[in-house]
């Protein structure tokens, strides 16, 4: 039986990104491929910018401002969300995060580097190889994506 | 046995909590789960426009709080 590969495009006609939802084409690989090159070019040269900088600023800001303008003037098609959230399930999810922000929030009242680290304290070292940040500001890109998607 | 000094304890305590999270994650994949995935619960929260506006603003503070100081 002939089946429409495709229906649901058809009820946004004009949103995108449609050429992602094909199947492969040498032409969409190249671009996802340039798409990808550039912003890890973007990553690096974010992470090369020092603290407290300027530079460092305009390099969070950008991304923020151009997602942000996506978001409100041409929006992608969204993936559906779910209807509700089974409570049992999100309970676990909202312990975690209680929890976390706790330990957080205990450590910032406490203020006692070193002996009481913030997430942020420790995070910060594991951040200052160059390579490693510019993959943290990549999966901080993308996840802006999947966001601005959801 | 010498006492565990309290720097350990905070990060254990991080790694644990941020060990559960990745655990749910996963548990939430499989088929039939209860649990809903994080983009699920995020996409959830994103359904009013406050709510998607509160979720792109943290994540550009966690950009700006990591990357820019």
């Amino acid at each position: 039986m002939a089946t429409d590969p495709a229906p649901a495009r058809r009820d946004h006609p004009g949103r995108w990104p449609r050429p992602l939802a094909r199947p492969r084409r040498p032409a969409h690989l190249a671009l996802l491929v340039l798409l990808s090159a550039g912003l890890a070019v973007y990553a690096w040269v974010v992470a090369a910018a020092a603290p407290f900088s300027r530079g460092a600023l305009i390099g969070v800001l950008i991304p923020g401002v151009v997602l942000g303008t996506i978001a409100v003037v041409r929006p992608p098609r969204r993936i559906p969300p779910p209807e509700q959230l089974d409570v049992t399930g999100m309970s676990y999810w909202v312990i975690c995060l209680a929890a976390f922000f706790e330990w957080e929030a205990s450590a910032w009242r406490d203020s006692s580097w070193p002996w009481h680290p913030s997430f942020t304290n420790l995070i910060d070292p594991l951040m200052e190889p160059h390579l490693i940040k510019s993959a943290a500001i990549l999966v901080w890109l993308l996840a802006g994506w999947a966001l601005v998607r959801r | 046995m010498p006492p565990i000094p309290t720097r350990a304890i905070t990060i254990i305590g991080f790694a644990v909590l941020v060990g559960a999270m990745a655990v749910l994650e996963i548990l939430a994949r499989r088929p039939g789960s209860r649990i809903p995935k994080l983009g699920e619960w995020l996409g959830y929260l994103m359904r009013p426009k406050l709510g998607r506006f509160l979720v792109l603003a943290g994540w550009l503070w966690l950009g700006w709080h990591y990357f820019a100081r």
